[in-house]
């Protein structure tokens, strides 16, 4: 009457429902440490400064670049202040924060939002972040042909990468706003006066 | 041998396969993407994906955010891939979006893995789906089973016991 098969049967099926219990329970109260006492969703605070652009002309596909036209690329330099110890919990393998920009073109009808700069955190002791004079991870250019004459405004944007459950999503804004300088001549003109 | 007896249990074991098929296909149709649970084959994530990670993926957004994670399948080849979006360009009513993608561990953007030498992917045309739950290593189970080419038969051997062995 019980088969070695039902015995392993009955097993596997206590195994499978305790650990979607813990599961849930992980995931839940994970979540509920994320939204009190503080709520990280709208408590988080992010301040960048000084943000110096610097514009380059690319020629290659790997820098945005159709049939070898020049296409302008933007660089960044930037201070960032930013805490996320909160983001930290029984949950959390590591974050990733990143650093983007909203702009839309012109006639207002393309909304862009693109990264200059991200870093994984996998640990709590590391969630401080205080960058001086830092350089923007990635070369950026738009899709249409120009990047100069942009208005970008800057936010600091986090995901929260579980042990398991959800991914979790924030951003945090940081008040910045910056137009990118009109040409690349110009701006390179500038430099040489300087 | 009790021919009604075993016609019961071949029926028991298409009721097994084609409800596994119905929750497929229903997970399938309430997210909207034709794999709505994948598995995690390359290191190109790490460390927030290991190889054998399962991913629970959601294709009822409008567009997709920078620093979503999605899962793309490009022209002309078979493999999923999952990285996270780095760029986004969208038009104001949402019609057309492009997006540029990068894996965390890689070093350079994802415009030498497009094809026909596009540098953007299209929302609507090549996203699989977006990450949306993740549960650890359960999936090598299939990778063991794809790349080890015992593992099938001892899958099928254990199957062939189970039955045999459940006949009581």
């Amino acid at each position: 009457m019980f088969s070695l098969s039902q015995r392993f049967q009955v097993l596997i099926n206590q195994a499978v429902t305790f650990s979607v219990f813990i599961i849930a329970f992980i995931v839940a109260t994970s979540y509920i440490d994320l939204i009190y006492p503080n709520n990280v969703f709208n408590t988080g605070v992010a301040t960048v400064n000084s943000i110096k652009p610097s514009l380059s002309l690319r020629t290659s596909r790997y820098f945005g670049s159709i049939n070898s036209k020049p296409k302008e690329n933007v660089r960044l330099e930037f201070d960032l202040d930013s805490d996320l110890t909160n983001l930290f919990n029984w949950n959390t393998k590591q974050v990733f924060v990143y650093l983007t920009a909203e702009y839309n073109n012109t006639k207002n009808t393309v909304i862009n939002e693109v990264t200059f700069w991200d870093n994984i955190i996998t640990k709590q002791e590391d969630a401080v972040l205080h960058l001086e004079k830092a350089k923007s991870k990635y070369s950026v250019w738009d899709i249409s042909e120009q990047f100069s004459g942009k208005s970008l405004k800057f936010k600091l944007n986090w995901n929260i990468q579980p042990w398991v459950g959800p991914l979790t999503y924030g951003e945090i804004d940081t008040g910045y706003e910056l137009v990118v300088p009109k040409k690349v001549e110009e701006s390179s003109k500038k430099q040489r006066v300087n | 041998m009790n021919l009604r007896l075993e016609l019961t249990k071949l029926l028991n074991l298409c009721f097994v396969f084609s409800s596994a098929y119905m929750f497929w296909q229903g997970l399938s149709l309430v997210a909207n993407t034709h794999s709505p649970i994948v598995v995690v084959l390359s290191g190109s994530m790490e460390p927030a994906f290991q190889r054998g990670d399962i991913l629970f993926l959601w294709n009822r957004n409008q567009a997709s955010n920078v620093g979503d994670i999605v899962v793309y399948e490009v022209d002309g080849k078979q493999i999923p891939i999952v990285h996270r979006v780095l760029r986004e360009h969208h038009s104001a009513n949402f019609e057309k979006q492009y997006l540029l993608t990068k894996g965390d561990n890689n070093a350079a953007n994802d415009i030498s893995l497009y094809a026909n030498k596009k540098i953007y992917l299209n929302k609507q045309k090549d996203i699989v789906g977006t990450v949306k739950g993740y549960f650890p290593q359960l999936g090598y189970v299939t990778i063991w089973v794809s790349e080890n080419k015992y593992a099938k038969f001892a899958l099928l051997g254990l199957l062939a016991l189970s039955s045999l062995v459940g006949g009581e």
